[in-house]
């Protein structure tokens, strides 16, 4: 605050001095002007001789008609003049004005340019990362891309046989989950996804049962090899899963380990990678979400 | 080949023909068995358990076995690809950072300055 202190206190005084220069100048002013209506009277050359009309005009300023003109103006500027034009109580309303402005376009620059990065990522017409998918959720109902929408949905790409990244990154994935939820109070209106790259491991039992040691609001979606090869190619998520494995094989899957932070248009927004901690993550999110609140659009709270 | 040689464990298969992931502590056993291994790695001198393994598996029998019966096969190979992935990562790291340090020099002993 101090640094933008600094050039606040250097504008005031600037503007002030300015402000005061018309003020020590406007007496002399003053007096041209009253000189300037005694010579229209006298010619239309009179220009021509303002010197000599000069020593009229400083000897007419002494008239009592001049003294009755200028007499109420002097007084008024001289008591002004004493004071300033700037009280402190006016400085303060300016400096805290001044304060107030700079936080506003601060806030409101950051706000707009992650409406911008949103904004981009909508694209025109389809959007580049997320699309329409059908899945089918833990208890073998369909879901779609429909069932996201009117919240921000968290989606997560991985697989159950995951030897290091998934379990580190679900475990995050928690952490986020319940600082969302308290920051929001919880408004229920953050849908973590987790969507298997390894179908025919991942059936809804075992993803059950995996999910559950992370978190009970993660949302498991898994789906027919070509279903599941569809929503990543979707998500842009790299797919490298076998097709046919044998019953007993033993295999890993490479796929992108990101996290899909998508608005309540299902839209995507941003991504949340390796290098966020539980901590930024959540603030990007809560960031977000509040801007969305704030521009007044519907959110899905049940 | 599966989770635990020994195999004594619950069965692998899931009701409704899925396959069951290694939970929570079958992981930290499995870390635990890789940690154990990679430290013995260590003390040999070995990056590569892959390419050396006849070595490894004279030097670092016990821990291989322990790693192997606590990790599944498909671990076991991402383990040690991941340990030479990352050797050779932060190799490189300290590279270009030497690098840059002696660029740094050189254009210092030029007269130049950081701002």
């Amino acid at each position: 605050m101090a640094s933008t202190m600094r050039p606040m206190g250097r504008m005031l005084t600037r503007a002030s001095r300015s402000a005061l220069l018309p003020i020590e100048h406007s007496a002399p002013r003053a007096a041209q002007t009253a000189l300037s209506s005694v010579n229209k009277t006298s010619s239309p050359f009179s220009h021509l001789r303002t010197a000599n009309n000069g020593l009229l005009a400083s000897h007419r300023a002494f008239s009592t008609s001049q003294l009755r003109l200028r007499a109420p103006t002097m007084g008024q500027l001289k008591s002004r003049h004493s004071t300033g034009p700037f009280s402190w109580k006016s400085a303060l309303l300016f400096v805290l004005t001044g304060g107030g402005m700079i936080i506003y376009f601060r806030v409101e620059k950051e706000r707009l340019e992650r409406k911008r990065i949103a904004e981009m990522s909508k694209g025109v017409g389809k959007p580049k990362v997320g699309g329409p998918f059908t899945l089918k959720d833990l208890d073998g109902k369909e879901f779609t891309a429909e069932d996201l929408k009117g919240k921000y949905s968290f989606v997560y790409f991985g697989f159950t046989h995951c030897p290091d990244i998934c379990p580190d990154e679900l475990d995050k994935m928690a952490e986020i989950i319940d600082n969302v939820k308290e920051a929001t109070k919880g408004d229920n209106v953050f849908l973590p996804v987790f969507i298997t790259c390894d179908p025919v491991r991942d059936t809804p039992e075992v993803l059950r049962e995996y999910l559950k040691e992370f978190h009970p609001d993660i949302i498991g979606l898994t789906g027919t090899y070509e279903a599941v090869r569809n929503v990543c190619k979707q998500y842009r998520v790299y797919f490298s899963t076998p097709r046919d494995v044998k019953p007993g094989e033993d295999y890993l899957v490479d796929h992108s380990i990101y996290f899909y932070l998508m608005d309540p248009d299902n839209d995507f927004v941003e991504c949340i990678g390796r290098q966020d901690t539980p901590e930024s993550a959540t603030r990007t999110i809560m960031e977000h979400i509040n801007d969305w609140k704030r521009e007044g659009k519907p959110l899905r709270k049940d | 080949m599966g989770w635990f040689s020994s195999s004594s464990e619950a069965p692998k298969t899931a009701s409704d023909g899925g396959r069951i992931a290694p939970d929570r502590s079958s992981r930290a056993r499995c870390y635990e068995g890789r940690d154990m291994f990679f430290s013995c790695l260590d003390r040999n001198d070995i990056l590569d358990a892959i390419k050396e393994d006849k070595e490894v598996r004279r030097k670092c029998g016990k821990e291989i076995a322990e790693f192997e019966t606590a990790c599944s096969a498909a671990w076991v190979k991402y383990f040690k690809e991941k340990r030479v992935m990352e050797f050779n990562r932060d190799q490189t790291i300290e590279r270009i950072k030497k690098e840059d340090a002696a660029k740094v020099q050189d254009l210092k002993a030029q007269g130049w300055t950081a701002r």
